[in-house]
């Protein structure tokens, strides 16, 4: 388990209502969703783009999950994707880091000065069709789901890995089922160790907070989290 | 002070420089086009945001039954009013309503990061994505709330939904007094990102 998934206190909320708080913000934000409905697992029509790289949320969350913890809660939100993304431009070798280095330095001292305005528009047409179309994880297969609606299960505790689907706080703690989803769904990437991918039940469990906190807490709530069926220990009595 | 905690003082000038070098080259090269992230904009601009979600509630305040219809099949519900492409689109494919009542209050999070329902409620605020707002809501929500302006009773329920598999959560919140008078189009008015989220109520203006 991580720094970054086991949030359990803090101090006051920052109640910033603005989506960005930066222009330059928009623009990292357009950049990787260009690149998810761009990555090559999709079934979307081919265009002259060079991107033949697998690019989801599961490797911007993996990123940020990689990171110092540290650094991940010291660094704003669209920070955090402007290295990540930068990053995984790098390491496939799409641009170098020099070559990145040198431009911030040329657009530093000149920021006004434009982008390139060329490329073919069969690569929007893709990127508009993934952003209205979606990329439903649902597999409509037969499935047999282990528990069922009521049963009270415990969750495990999977390895820490490259990255998780399981908030931290509720690893090791115990609900009760308040449905099972109506088909398998796959999950982005394959977790390896963490054991989410595959297409596989979900269910909403439902958690009583005092048992979460040890009484710790405040009374008059219920917490709903959907959880892989991977995450789901034994059922208990 | 710690090295670690500190910004260099061209922290902003210095992102927006970096981002806008890693646009140009992915155009350069040809990654993507010099249009690319405009259009991505424009969708959040004109098809996928919390108008929508605004025009949803007040539907579902001034008829009951597509409020029913709106809990128990959502995207059913949704497919019933004149909406633009995009609906069931980017985080979208899987979305739920729930419905506040007397002596119930929904609160939507994502303690992993921010999943959030694009196609009704465009794109998370930064509240949203706080660490801390992800941390306490799940541990002390009548005090976060309280901090949000909104006074939940100790006798009422609330139910939070963290949003951690495919479901994409969005609350419908209650109708406020003082309304009755008012058309769809200026109840829909009232209705905030925030409101769908759980962290705020409607009031007539």
């Amino acid at each position: 388990m991580k720094l970054q998934h086991y949030i359990g206190g803090l101090g006051a909320i920052d109640f910033e209502t603005r989506v960005f708080v930066e222009p330059w913000e928009t623009r990292i934000f357009g950049i990787h969703v260009a690149m998810m409905a761009l990555s090559t697992y999709l079934d979307l029509p081919q265009t002259p783009s060079i991107f033949r790289t697998v690019w989801t949320w599961a490797d911007l969350r993996a990123g940020a999950e990689a990171m110092n913890p540290l650094d991940y809660f010291k660094f704003r939100y669209y920070e955090r994707w402007l290295g990540g993304v930068s990053s995984n431009f790098i390491a496939n070798s799409y641009i170098t880091e020099a070559e990145l280095d040198a431009r911030t330095e040329a657009f530093l001292s000149k920021p006004d000065a434009a982008t390139p305005s060329s490329g073919d528009p069969t690569i929007d047409a893709r990127v508009h069709r993934y952003l209205v179309e979606g990329a439903s994880p649902k597999r409509d297969v037969p499935f047999t789901p282990l528990f069922a609606v009521g049963e009270r299960v415990t969750i495990k505790n999977v390895p820490a890995a490259d990255h998780t689907r399981l908030p931290g706080y509720l690893r090791g703690k115990t609900g009760i089922v308040e449905e099972v989803y109506d088909a398998p769904y796959a999950y982005l990437c394959d977790t390896g160790p963490d054991g989410i991918g595959a297409p596989m039940p979900v269910y909403r469990v439902r958690f009583d907070p005092q048992t979460l906190w040890d009484k710790k807490t405040e009374t008059g709530f219920s917490i709903y989290a959907d959880l892989f069926e991977h995450y789901l220990g034994d059922a208990v009595a | 002070m710690n090295e670690r905690f500190k910004f260099p003082a061209d922290r902003e000038a210095r992102n927006a420089a970096r981002t806008k070098a890693l646009e140009s080259l992915l155009i350069e090269k040809g990654v993507i086009t010099g249009e690319t992230v405009d259009k991505v904009l424009g969708v959040f601009e004109t098809k996928m945001g919390p108008f929508n979600g605004a025009r949803l509630v007040a539907r579902a305040w001034v008829d009951p039954a597509f409020k029913e219809r709106l809990v128990a099949d959502t995207p059913a519900a949704i497919a019933e009013l004149d909406f633009p492409e995009g609906m069931a689109g980017a985080e979208g494919e899987h979305m739920r309503a729930v419905a506040n009542a007397p002596g119930v209050h929904n609160l939507i999070v994502c303690t992993l990061c921010s999943c959030y329902p694009w196609p009704v409620l465009g794109l998370p605020p930064y509240w949203y994505k706080d660490p801390t707002f992800r941390a306490r809501a799940v541990r002390e929500p009548r005090t976060v709330l309280a901090e949000f302006d909104v006074q939940i009773e100790p006798s009422a329920e609330i139910k939070i939904w963290d949003s951690s598999a495919q479901i994409r959560w969005f609350v419908i919140p209650e109708r406020p007094s003082g309304t009755e008078s008012m058309s769809e189009t200026e109840l829909a008015a009232l209705v905030t990102p925030e409101s769908m989220m759980g962290v705020a109520l409607p009031r007539a203006a």
